[in-house]
This record gives C-alpha cells, structure tokens and sequence, in this order.
C-alpha cells in the first residue's frame, strides 16, 4: 500500500486575519469599572467557512481509527460504533443540565442506573459508581476511598505505602502519590509479579497493592489467587486497574479473583472514542469493605422513579462537577446492549485471539520476552536492532510510513527497546496480515530509511527536544520571542 | 449482535490452527479454574434498529432543558451551539484518535491544542496554558496542589461562597497533604469576599496559596478581587474563572493571579448531564514545571518546517511515575477543539456580544423579580453578568423550584450542600439566563415565582 497523509501547511489559525491592534474593548453593562476588561481578546475575525475548512484540513493531517490501525499497547482501540455517536448526540441526551430536577431527567439516571448493574456483573463487584472522568481519575478516588476505609480504622497513620508491580501504568504511582501515600515497587520474575518479593515487602505497613491483570507485558498473573492471598494476609487492599479488562470479559473479573476495588476505563473496553487524548471516562467498582466510600450521589431506584441518593455519611464526596461523563456512559451503555453477554464474550476471544496470531507472525522478527501465550497485548524487543545503529523509535516512524499507527514504545522499562502492540477484536484477520507484512517491510528495511522515517507524513521527525528547549507554548510565546522564531519558517517559505 | 467482530467460526479455526491451539478455550488456559466465571446474567445483544429503539424509548423520558423555560446555570452553562461546531467536532479523524505520542502522524491535533493552549492565555493573562484537565473543578484542586509544591506552607483560603461541589473536589484533591483548607468569609450584603479576614489569615502565618472565583459562587463579580494577590505575603493567588466572561472581564493575570483555571464546556459544548466538561488551566511561566497535565509545545520538523509535539514531559506520569506533577493521561482534548472551534466560529467580539446579551437579559430578570414579595433578587447587592443569586424568605429551595417546575420553569438549582449534617444559611437559588431566554421566558418566570412564593408563605 501507498500511503500518503494529507499535506497543507496550514498556518496557526491568526495567520489566517492577523487581528487588528489598539482596538476598543466592547462595554457591557454590569461590568464594573476596576474589573473591566482594557483590550479586546485577542483572536482573529474569520468567516464560518475559513474555520471549517482551517479545522478540516487539520483533521486530515491526524490518524484516527477510522482511518488506521491503531495498535497502541494498553489503549485498546478498537472500533468506536457510529450508533453510539447518534445516540449520544439527541437533543434528550445532550440538553440535559446536571442540576435539573430529577423528574425531568428519569431517562439519564436509568441509562446510569442499568449501566451501572451491568458493569457491576461485569466486575463482579456489588456496587458501581460512573463518576470518575478517567480512568487516573478513578484511580485517585479510589486510593481517596482506600485512605479514609484506613482512618475509619485507625490504621492510617501506620498503612501508607502503596506496592505496585514494576509493569504498572505510571498513572498508579502517580495517583498514590497524589492521594498521599508512599510506593514501592515489587519485581516481575518471567513478566510476572515475583511472588516471593511481594510476600517479603506486605508489611502492615500495606495500604494496598495495585495490579492490573492481564499485566502491561500482556500476561495474565495466574498467581493471582495467591497474591490476593498475601495483601489480604498482610491486612492490606487489593486494587484493580482495568485498563486491560477487554481481555477477560466473562472469563473472570476482580471480584472473582479477590481484589477490593477497580477502575475501568469505558474509552478502552467499552468503545467510547477517546477524542484525541480525551474525554474518557471512568468507573469505580467497589467491593463490602469500600462500597461505602464511593463518591456522592448515588444512582437509586425507589419504586419505579430514580432518584439521586446524597445520604452516604462515609463517602468521600464529590471528585468532580456532575455525574461523571454522561455522554460517554451513554455510549458504553449502547455498546453493551449491543453485544450482550455472547457478544462480550466474543470481544475477549477474538481481541485474545487477534493479539497471539499476530504476536507469532510477529516474533518471526523481533524476540518476544515472555511465555507466548498472552492476552490482549504483546511485547517485542528492538533490543537486536542496536547492532544497525536502529532503535525502536525508528521502526515506530518508519511503520507509520506504512499508513498504520506505531505501537507503545519504551514500555513496559523491564524490556528493552519496548513494542508493545494492541489490536481489539474489531480488527480483521485481513487488517492483521496487512500490518504484519508493513512490520515485515519495515523491520527489514535499510538503516538509513529507518533513520529517515517518516516521509510520507504531514511532517518529518519532528524535533522533541528543541520543544522542550526553546518552550514555545503559544501565539504569546511566537510573538514575545522572536529570536526563536528564526526556527521556525512561517507557511509557504521552502524547506 | 452488531458486526463488530470481523469473522466467523471458520476465521476463528483457520487463526487458531496457525497458532497451534486446538480451541479458542486454550487461549485462557492460563487463568485458573478457581476465577473462572460461568453466566454474568446479561441479556442477548440486539440489532441496531433495536438498540436504537431502547435507548430512544428511555432518552424519551428525559424532558432536555429546551423544553423548558430554564434558568439554569453557573459553572455549567447551556449554550447555543453553532451547527459548524459540531460538524468538525465529528470529524472522526479527530475523535477516534489517542492522545498524539506520535507528532509526525497527529500534527492536526496536536496545532489544535496549540491553538486552544494560546486562546486559553490570551483569555487568562497568563504565560502558559495546558492540553486541557477533566473540568472546571478538577482543575482548582490541581491549581491548589501545585501551589503547595512551590510554596511552603499548610493553610489554604478558597471563597466560602464557593459551590459546595467544588469545596468537595478541593478537599479530596487535597486529602493526601498534611494541609487545612479555611473558608474566607464574605460580606452578608454584597457577598464580597473579606479583606481583612485574609489578611489576618495571612499575618498569622503558613498560608500557601488562595483561591478566588470570577464570577462568584452567587453568580456575581466581587470588585475586591484584584486586592487579593497583595495580601498573600508572595503566595500564590488561583483564580476561577468564567471563560465567557473574560472576552469582557480583565485578565486575572492582569490583577496578580498566579494560576487560572475554569470551566471550558460553555463555549459552545451540551451539558450532557455534567460530562464530559472542561478544565481549563494556565499559569505563570516560573511554575510551568510543576504544573499538570499534557503540553503542545512548536517546533520544527527535520527539514525545518514548522511542527507541534507534546513537550515537558519529563513532569508526567509515564515518565517520572510517582515523582509526576499529577496522575493525568487522559485529558479532555476533543473539548478543547470545541473551545477553540467556537471561540473561532463566534470571533472575540462575538463572544462580548453574547456575554453583553446575557448580561442585559439578566437585568431584565432581575428587575421582573425584584418586585415580588417573598423574595430577595438579587440577593447581593453586587455586579452580575448573567447569573445572580436569589433569596427566599419562605419556603425551601426545592418546594420553590418544583413549583415552578410544574410551570414549566427551571428556575435554577440551590446552592445548599445536599450532603448529610450539612446546613445552609438561608435558602439560596443561583438563577441563570442563556442564549436562549426571551420575554417571554423572564414574564413566566415572574408569574411562577410569585404564584410559587404567595403558595409558600407561612412555609418553613
């Protein structure tokens, strides 16, 4: 396949009708005098059709699903159903304000209501709440959750370190620290928790131990049992990070295997588009120990009206405005509906399914670290590209030329030259022999095109590091430092 | 079930057998026996005429805010929203795609963000704008952390006008620091927040940062904001701000904010129940390293043109874990088109055109209010743009409502703390106007509240 992006030079949008200087600020009434705004905003006039076509073109010059395969380890991108789209754009769904009375919104706390039981038999966990915008953020509330089931204890002052697995998404240390605690890191042993260094560092020092499983390394922890076995052991939670649930859907779930509370990410298991980095949105499923700690309000049914129940004393409250990310529970509620539990079932077997076909045609190329029998993901090490002066980031360029999206590089760090490749049952075997044959021609191509990579995109290497050199953040830091822009050629000047 | 999952039994064999597997049930043979699961209890999947027609029948019992005269408001607002907003909005180049590791094939989001980055400094006063934070909300508890990286201190001052929701997600942001947050009192008769308070807060000492919110949390403008900065001994001042109101409202950076954060869902974006939002978030070029959040950085590609990637990383997640200035992946950036599409779409005195419109359909309220007995509007004696705060002197916030309500009038929503063990100091009601309103709007409210207040009198 031939593949090239779309090519426009398309200029900062205030290239387009550079705003006129020292123009007056318009007066509005009730604007007092101390606080009135001197200068008009500074942005440009523009014609409807000079920004649709200024954001078209621009949309163009971006992967999407849509428009490529997207193997991203550990991000699950799978096909996201137009349906859901339509749907979550009806005037019933979209023009509904959070603080409207609850008679006029029955039909919104319903969606969440039957969402919310669904996913509570998906994780099998009694209780569920929608609210956390993203799957870090349901982390953080979820560790909020753990730190004040610890106080009601009296143990807080003793419990403050969190343990996680080497492979952990950054997001779980990240997210211990932001709730306070300490963490200490357990070693993998064949990219799997080490066992016997779990069991030396629970201490009742424990809060808890974070794990998601199947793992980053695409494992699933079959010591699973074991583990919970010791946290539990050691008077601490086990938490469950779900950003990799789409590979056990019906097969088992957290609560089955013994952990306490989980997050999951709706924009990775259950198709909602993840927007270009965002909204996602983010669940909390809770076990007996912390399912009163969920945040307020409640979804409930009385009768047959839903209601928003406040009356939760031990709750940590809000974490953010709303109910959580209403528009993309919408869409996961539709996605469920859709598949039903065969359909669901079928999700997990064919993202398994696509993730071991691909891996072995791809292990004829790259040394795969671990035991072949994975999940959703796999790894490859680029580590035997080193000898041609290759790295990992130059096969990840050089398969974009390919018109396909590069995996997760550089992670999990206990592999190096990390690949970490993703691709969720809405791929075809067809899409799957197509990626592998790109990956072929690009892990045999010649050093130098390697290092050339890409040449087919929008732009070439782009310099990373002269980003965070020179810190060029917006129009502002454009105009107030010139000496910089001697960089950067404005459109139209030859490269 | 939909076609979803490409294939079939046959696919399913022919993929298995060139990997060695007998059966598709070897593919889980790593997962023991004692966590294996049989039915989860979930119904048959369903045809898309049919998944359409369920959804509908219960989207159908909701009653959308348009159907109504709707006064509701604050932080969440209901725009209008333009039909070419929309149109790039589902552009599914941008809305399937993940967050843009790679520059070289995600320059059109990447020059997006850097678009929305630079709107959200020329609005804010400030040096440097993030990629977005999950709302308005979210973003003052990360204003509020990273003022506690910078200056030492345990004490923390928000508005005790604040809404309740945001008072809860600051204090469970600030739930792992050693640190105490203290509500500044404000005025009875113009809700202004207390000068001297803060400065005897500040004078005793270990105050580490404050908050203030433009528009407050009754919807008005408090003139005593740009004296807060000079109070604080050097630590830093966060503001809240209104989007909106800042195409006609100095820039806090020009009155010694530090930080600005807000709600970004106004500009042009649904409610959608309360999400997806928002969170804006901007600061002060000294404290870009200790802030949260992704960042879109220009720079040049290898031949020298022009090129946009995410840059300092090196504060984030992925990279430096548990050492990160926050725990933020997933951000809001298809919002953050929005933002910048609308603000482009609308033009910047297009945007203090509205906020003027809203302004003087405020006043109409207002002064269509003010004559009925029973109430107090607006309640402060303070400047407001388009939301202000009433006062019943009879009668609760929610029997008030509801009677209005079955006037097909949403007069706004209370600003009591519904949470257990919690009292409000009067019954309070932030009432907002929108693009939307009319006349006619402004005259039922007026009937209904005064039908509503006379029904009340003698009530609790």
């Amino acid at each position: 396949m031939t593949f090239r992006q779309a090519r426009w030079d398309e200029p900062p949008i205030w290239e387009l009708n550079p705003p006129a200087e020292n123009s007056e600020a318009p007066t509005v009434p009730g604007v007092p005098e101390i606080l009135r705004r001197r200068a008009p905003v500074r942005w440009p006039e523009l014609t409807e059709l000079e920004v649709v076509r200024h954001y078209t073109r621009l949309s163009q010059m971006n992967f999407g699903i849509d428009t490529s395969a997207y193997p991203l380890g550990s991000c699950t991108m799978k096909y996201n159903p137009k349906v859901s789209e339509a749907l979550a754009r009806r005037r019933t769904a979209a023009e509904l304000h959070p603080d409207q009375p609850v008679e006029t919104v029955q039909g919104a706390l319903e969606i969440l209501w039957r969402l919310e039981r669904a996913l509570q038999k998906i994780t099998g966990f009694p209780e569920v709440s929608l609210q956390p915008a993203a799957g870090a953020h349901g982390e953080f509330a979820a560790l909020l959750m753990i730190r004040a089931y610890f106080r009601d204890r009296g143990e807080l002052d003793r419990r403050t370190e969190i343990l996680l697995p080497d492979t952990a998404h950054g997001t779980n240390p990240a997210s211990a620290m932001m709730a306070g605690f300490q963490t200490k890191e357990i070693a993998s042993k064949d990219g799997c928790v080490d066992l016997e260094h779990l069991r030396a560092e629970v201490s009742d020092r424990t809060a808890g131990f974070m794990l998601t499983n199947p793992n980053t390394a695409g494992l699933f922890e079959s010591q699973i049992v074991e583990i919970a076995e010791t946290v539990h052991g050691a008077g601490g939670l086990l938490y469950y990070d779900g950003a990799n649930l789409n590979a056990i859907l019906g097969v088992t779930n957290p609560g089955r295997m013994g952990f306490d509370v989980a997050h999951l990410n709706l924009h990775k298991t259950f198709a909602t588009p993840h927007g270009g980095g965002g909204p996602g949105a983010g669940v909390l499923a809770a076990g007996d120990r912390l399912r009163e700690y969920l945040p307020v309000p409640r979804v409930v049914k009385r009768g047959r009206k839903f209601a928003l129940d406040f009356y939760r004393p031990k709750s940590i409250g809000k974490i953010k405005s709303g109910f959580g990310n209403f528009g993309l529970d919408l869409r996961a509620f539709v996605y469920i509906l859709s598949h039903g539990e065969e359909g669901l079932k079928a999700v997990s077997r064919r993202a398994v399914l696509n993730s071991n076909y691909l891996g072995q045609k791809l292990g004829a190329f790259l040394p795969r670290p671990f035991r072949p029998l994975v999940k959703h993901e796999f790894l490859l090490s680029g580590a035997p590209l080193k000898a041609h002066g290759v790295r990992t980031l130059d096969l990840a360029k050089r398969l974009l030329d390919e018109g396909v999206h590069a995996p997760t590089i550089y992670f999990p760090s206990l592999v190096e030259e990390a690949l970490m490749f993703e691709f969720p049952e809405t791929e075809s075997r067809r899409e799957l022999d197509q990626f592998a044959a790109a990956f072929q021609r690009a892990v045999t191509d010649t050093p130098a095109h390697l290092h050339a990579a890409p040449t087919s995109l929008s732009v070439g290497r782009v310099d990373e590091v002269l980003a965070a050199r020179q810190l060029l953040l917006s129009w502002k830091d454009l105009r107030e430092r010139p000496g910089n822009l001697e960089t950067l050629p404005t459109v139209g000047s030859p490269p | 079930m939909p076609r979803w999952i490409p294939g079939g039994p046959s696919d399913e064999a022919a993929m298995l057998a060139e990997i060695g597997l007998k059966s598709a049930d070897e593919l889980f043979r790593d997962i023991p026996k004692k966590v294996r699961l049989g039915r989860l209890g979930i119904g048959a999947g369903l045809e898309e005429i049919d998944v359409v027609r369920t959804t509908d029948k219960i989207l159908d019992r909701n009653r959308p805010y348009s159907k109504f005269s709707s006064f509701l408001g604050g932080r969440i607002t209901t725009p209008f929203s333009p039909a070419a907003l929309d149109a790039i909005l589902s552009r599914s180049e941008f809305y399937t795609s993940y967050t843009p590791y790679q520059p070289e094939a995600s320059q059109g989001m990447l020059q997006t963000l850097f678009e929305f980055q630079s709107l959200w400094v020329e609005l804010s006063g400030m040096d440097a704008a993030n990629a977005s934070l999950y709302d308005g909300a979210t973003a003052s508890g990360e204003a509020l952390l990273l003022c506690h990286r910078v200056h030492e201190g345990h004490r923390f001052l928000i508005p005790a006008s604040l809404p309740w929701e945001e008072k809860s997600v600051l204090a469970n942001y600030a739930a792992g620091l050693p640190i105490r947050i203290e509500e500044v009192p404000y005025d009875d008769r113009t809700g202004r927040l207390d000068l001297n308070w803060i400065r005897s807060a500040v004078a005793a000492g270990d105050v580490f940062g404050a908050l203030v919110d433009l528009p407050n949390g009754f919807g008005h403008l408090d003139e005593g904001l740009p004296e807060v900065k000079g109070l604080l001994g050097g630590a830093p001042l966060v503001a809240t701000a209104d989007p909106l109101a800042l195409s006609v409202l100095e820039p806090p950076g020009a009155w010694g904010a530090d930080i600005v954060v807000g709600e970004g869902q106004g500009f042009g974006m649904a409610p959608s129940f309360g999400g997806p939002l928002l969170g804006l978030f901007a600061c002060r070029q000294e404290l870009l390293r200790f802030s949260p959040g992704r960042i879109v950085g220009a720079t040049k590609d290898r031949e020298g043109r022009r090129a946009f990637t995410l840059t300092l990383q090196t504060r984030e997640q992925h990279i430096r874990r548990s050492r990160a200035t926050s725990n933020i992946c997933t951000n809001q950036s298809l919002l953050a088109l929005g933002f910048v599409v609308y603000a482009s779409l609308v033009g910047p005195k297009g945007l203090a055109e509205i906020q003027g419109r809203l302004a003087e359909k405020a006043r109409t309220l207002a002064s269509a209010l003010s004559t009925i007995d029973g109430l107090a509007a607006p309640r402060f004696d303070a400047p407001y743009l388009s939301a202000f705060t009433i006062a019943l002197r009879q009668g609760s916030p929610g029997a008030f409502l509801d009677k209005l309500r079955r006037r097909k009038v949403l007069g706004g929503h209370s600003l009591a703390d519904p949470r257990p063990g919690q009292t409000a100091p009067e019954a309070r009601i932030l009432a907002s106007v929108s693009e939307a309103t009319d006349e006619k709007d402004i005259r039922r409210y007026a009937t209904a509240a005064r039908a509503a207040t006379a029904a009340l009198k003698g009530a609790p």
